[in-house]
This record gives C-alpha cells, sequence and structure tokens, in this order.
C-alpha cells in the first residue's frame, strides 16, 4: 500500500458502511482507506502515553486490528454514530496503557485525583513538554483533546467516557496551570 | 439557552501554536506495516460476496468454515508446527495471531512479499476459526 496513493473521496460514513456490506475487494480497499486516512491520528494518539515510536506502532496495528474485528464475520458491524476518531482514540489509549501496563511503566495519574481540587502551584519549567508532563494526566488529556485536536467539549467528554462537568473542571484546571506556568511568562516576555 | 458544551475556557493562541508544535510528529510507516495491514483486511474480508450472494447462503459458509477449520487442524497443524516456519510464532508470545504477521512485516527481510504476508494471514485466521469453533 503506497503512502502516495491519493486520498479516497469518500466519507468515513461511507467507508464504514462498505466495510459492513461490500463484497471482499469493495471492504478490503475501504478498510485500507480508513487506516490510510488515521494512521497518523493514531499514532499521535498513541505518543501521547508511550514513549517511543516501536510501541507507538505497535498500538498502531492493535487498533486497527481491532477496528477490523467490528466488521463482520467476526463482528457485528459499525455504525457511526459520532465521528471515527472518537471511536479510535478510547482504543488507541487503552492499547498504549496495555503496552505500558506489559512494559511495567504505567503508572496511573490524573484520573485518580479529584478534579475540584484548586489548581496546584505551576511547574518551575520554562520547557513546555516538562510542564504537561507535572499535569495529572486527566487534565493534560483534555487539554490536548481541545486545543491540540480542536474537540468541544461533548466530544471530549465522549471521547474519554467521562460527565461533561469533569470534562470542564479538568480544562478549568489545566489552563489554569498552564497559563501560570514559567513556559506562558516566558512566551509572554515576563 | 447557553450552549453547555461550549468551551468557556480559552489559552492564548502562542500557547495553543506551542501545544500543537509539542504534540509528537508519528514516525514513518514503512511499507511493511502497510503491506500487513493490508494483508490484514484482505484476510478478515476474503469471504465476502456480494450482497445479493450472501442471502442464504450462511448455512453453506458455515459447513466451509467448518470443514476448514477440520482439515487445518487434522492435516496442517502438525506438519506446520514440526518444522522451522518463518511464518508461525515469530513475536515468540506463545501464540500465533495477527500480530505475528505484523511481526514479519517489520522484520528486516526483504524477501517477505505481499503474497507472503496474505498466506500468512490467512492461516492466521484460519487458526483461530479452529480453535473458537
Amino acid at each position: 500500500m503506497a503512502r502516495v496513493r491519493r486520498q479516497d473521496p469518500r466519507s468515513d460514513e461511507a467507508l464504514v458502511e462498505v466495510c459492513n456490506e461490500g463484497d471482499a475487494r469493495e471492504a478490503a480497499e475501504a478498510f485500507e482507506a480508513l487506516y490510510r486516512r488515521h494512521t497518523d491520528y493514531v499514532l499521535r494518539v498513541a505518543l501521547r502515553f508511550v514513549p517511543d515510536t516501536d510501541t507507538a506502532l505497535d498500538v498502531l496495528q492493535e487498533t486497527f486490528a481491532y477496528l477490523l474485528r467490528r466488521f463482520p464475520p467476526t463482528g457485528e458491524g459499525l455504525e457511526l454514530t459520532a465521528k471515527l476518531t472518537t471511536l479510535l482514540y478510547p482504543v488507541a489509549k487503552n492499547n498504549a496503557i496495555t503496552a505500558l501496563r506489559k512494559a511495567g511503566r504505567w503508572e496511573p495519574s490524573g484520573d485518580v485525583l479529584p478534579d475540584d481540587l484548586p489548581a496546584p502551584e505551576p511547574a518551575d519549567s520554562d520547557d513546555l513538554q516538562k510542564v504537561l508532563g507535572a499535569l495529572p494526566q486527566g487534565q493534560r488529556e483534555v487539554l490536548q483533546l481541545r486545543f491540540v485536536d480542536d474537540l468541544p467539549l461533548n466530544e471530549i467528554s465522549e471521547v474519554l467516557g467521562i460527565p461533561l462537568g469533569t470534562v470542564k473542571s479538568r480544562l478549568h484546571l489545566g489552563v489554569a496551570r498552564l497559563k501560570s506556568s514559567d513556559f506562558a511568562k516566558s512566551l509572554r516576555g515576563d | 439557552m447557553p450552549d453547555e458544551s461550549a468551551n468557556n475556557e480559552e489559552l492564548p493562541a502562542a500557547l495553543v501554536d506551542a501545544l500543537k508544535a509539542g504534540d509528537r510528529t508519528p514516525p514513518t510507516i514503512t511499507a511493511g506495516i502497510d503491506r500487513a495491514v493490508t494483508a490484514m483486511a484482505r484476510s478478515h474480508f476474503r469471504d465476502r460476496q456480494p450482497s445479493w450472494r450472501r442471502r442464504g447462503s450462511w448455512a453453506a459458509l458455515a459447513a466451509s468454515v467448518g470443514l476448514i477449520a477440520v482439515v487445518a487442524s487434522q492435516v496442517g497443524g502438525p506438519l506446520l508446527r514440526d518444522r522451522a516456519d518463518p511464518y508461525g510464532d515469530v513475536d515468540g508470545s506463545g501464540r500465533i495471531d495477527i500480530a505475528d504477521v505484523f511481526a514479519l512485516a517489520r522484520s528486516e527481510q526483504a524477501t517477505v512479499t505481499q503474497a507472503d504476508l496474505d498466506a500468512f494471514a490467512m492461516r492466521v485466521v484460519s487458526i483461530k476459526a479452529g480453535a473458537t469453533r
């Protein structure tokens, strides 16, 4: 499958429908089109959780293997009620966490912390990655989904499987912490 | 009425740009991985027929799959296990599954072709069918 191949003009919904109902050739081509379209997104999500590209590539493969199993004959088929990325995000995240657990490198953090605590002191760093790394995982994730992936809050709620209020509180805390970091101050020239 | 899902938290544009720039660039996907996904999709959908032919053919399909599974378990299994097979438990996980197809595709073996991967992926599906029926 050449990476230079032209993008399939069909929508995700149309491609999923062909994967559900099409014949062997049509379904395989439709699945490959979905894979090509969303490969970079799945890899970017994976790299937010795993430290190395080899593991991210494993996550990519597991994620698309999962998606494939959702289609007949092994699955019931898919009906997209939201963007395909809304399905792919939690699958990629779970696969990444599974890979980290297998390697003994998974440390749950943000999701077990209360969300209504006041924002803690900003990380003393002018390096954005260190500032993000110091945030609870739940806050970091919401920040990335909102400002990097440009998802509206209701979709973030759906993707993460958490109430809208929790999304808002995590976003509020994350934004406050980011704005008060040394990194933000250096951007402002303070 | 206010939109409950509206975002009322904003970041300065420079911070948003920095967040976007900081999102790690995906690695280049090798042709081997692309080939593995292609093989996986082809083997998954290989028994699909046009919808007008699929109707009413479930019994025949089930019988065919069962027969293939029985033949594979009686004939293919022991013979394949007894020899050094490059298309077996490639990743050393103790089981043969689609991860082995990917492992083979990602290996440095320049001799692995799309046909090899297709055949391996189909075998993996046959083994799984035999194991679950």
